[in-house]
């Protein structure tokens, strides 16, 4: 789940784990009581600094997705619907909004591209 | 100890044609400060200067709270150093290799030399002339870790290695800071590969060092912005200016910026100029113009 950050991107890496771990406790992948990887072993394996591991962690923490355990590991919290809602919201409008971006490279307008969305969803004619 | 290398007023000379200048450099204790530059900017020699396998001709480095050279010896008890070019004996065997090691460090970790080898899959009984480069890789970080190092300094430890030992080096590299909190020191000319585990970059450029600041701020805000009608002067810029260049296929200009907020596109607004695209850059890149702003001056 987490092969696909990219230390490329102008989205610093700490967000990057951080917003994997966000989406798979929204979509339900991550159980609460569920154990993350420890920080050492995460860290190994995206090769990828100890310490952006632990700000990723203490972010999703801060935020309410998960706890850390001193000594025990980090576990996913039993998230509160209000939280899974507006996490799953600011999801739909981050997808929105990199297609905008994209559409507006393009020279697509918003018209064309709700009728686009219409066809491929299949709500549209 | 802030900081787990210092280097303060470092000159060398070699011929006419190679120099190092007045480095100052500072390594943060606890960081992985990646040292980047182009090959023949003098990387090697830096590191060779820092730990007094070549004579400087003034200048202090303090290494772990050490003096150079009066010290070194203590400083070297704890630092774990993989050169460029191997140095091991090509008639040991692995396990030979080891134990000769071990022999100079107090610190060796038998246990956790044993489990590297089933880490790295090498062969214990093989001679170091019969190990393939990428097993020679292996066995210098083996090394390096297997003593404990408080500071490992790392010089190009992946140059020609293929990717899948690269990657299994690296992780075993970072699985030992995530353990002990060591400082790490790794040179290298491929920007991707620092990019990922470094929290310090040091640029360095024919023997200067260009820069030395925090990754995040290294890479804050780097954009390139391509503009129609730019502004003669680029005075009292909101944003630092890395370079300029005119665009080939058109009339417009190619910024390359560092600190960039959408509400500066202000600044170009006001001056008449419009922006047709701001696209983001990576370490790469950042690199590439910053070696080119320092060799060149960038026009204002």
């Amino acid at each position: 789940m987490f092969d696909d950050i990219d230390p490329r991107s102008p989205v610093p890496l700490y967000e990057q784990i951080a917003a994997r771990v966000r989406v798979a406790v929204v979509a339900g992948e991550y159980t609460p009581g569920a154990a993350l990887p420890s920080v050492r072993q995460l860290a190994a394996s995206l090769r990828v600094n100890p310490a952006t591991v632990v700000q990723a962690y203490r972010d999703l923490e801060r935020e309410g997705f998960v706890e850390m355990r001193h000594g025990a590991g980090t576990f996913v919290q039993n998230v509160a619907p209000g939280l899974r809602e507006a996490e799953r919201m600011k999801q739909a409008r981050e997808l929105v909004r990199r297609m905008l971006a994209e559409a507006a490279r393009l020279g697509i307008g918003v018209a064309e591209l709700s009728r686009a969305l219409a066809v491929e969803s299949g709500v549209g004619e | 100890m802030s900081n787990a290398i210092e280097a303060r007023g470092l000159n060398y000379r070699a011929g006419k044609t190679f120099e190092i200048r007045d480095m100052n450099l500072n390594v943060p204790a606890g960081s992985i400060y990646g040292y980047l530059g182009p090959n023949g900017s003098g990387k090697t020699t830096t590191i060779r200067l820092l730990l007094g396998m070549t004579k400087r001709i003034s200048g202090d480095v303090t290494l772990l709270d050490h003096r150079s050279p009066d010290d070194l010896p203590a400083a070297l008890a704890k630092i774990g150093y993989v050169p460029e070019r191997p140095h091991l004996y090509p008639t040991l065997t692995v396990a030979e290799a080891m134990r000769f090691h071990a022999a100079f460090y107090p610190t060796w970790d038998a246990q956790w030399a044993t489990r590297l080898l089933r880490v790295f899959e090498l062969p214990h009984d093989r001679r170091i002339a019969r190990l393939s480069k990428g097993e020679t890789g292996k066995l210098m970080i083996l090394l390096a870790l297997a003593q404990r190092p408080e500071l490992l300094i790392l010089d190009e430890p992946t140059d020609g290695l293929d990717p899948m030992v690269r990657r299994d080096v690296l992780a075993a590299v970072i699985d030992y800071v995530g353990d002990t909190g060591a400082t790490v020191f790794i040179s290298s000319h491929l920007v991707h590969e620092l990019e990922r585990m470094c929290d310090w970059v040091g640029v360095l450029d024919k023997g200067r060092l260009v820069t030395e600041m925090p990754i995040t701020q290294f890479k804050a805000g780097v954009k390139r912005i391509r503009l129609i009608g730019a502004p003669e002067q680029a005075l009292g810029t909101p944003f630092e200016l890395l370079s300029r260049v005119p665009e080939a296929l058109s009339d417009g200009e190619s910024w390359v910026v560092r600190g960039w907020d959408d509400p500066m596109r202000e600044y170009f607004e006001a001056r008449g100029a419009k922006i047709r695209d701001i696209v983001d850059l990576d370490l790469e890149e950042v690199f590439v113009e910053m070696l080119r702003n320092s060799r060149q001056g960038v026009t204002r």
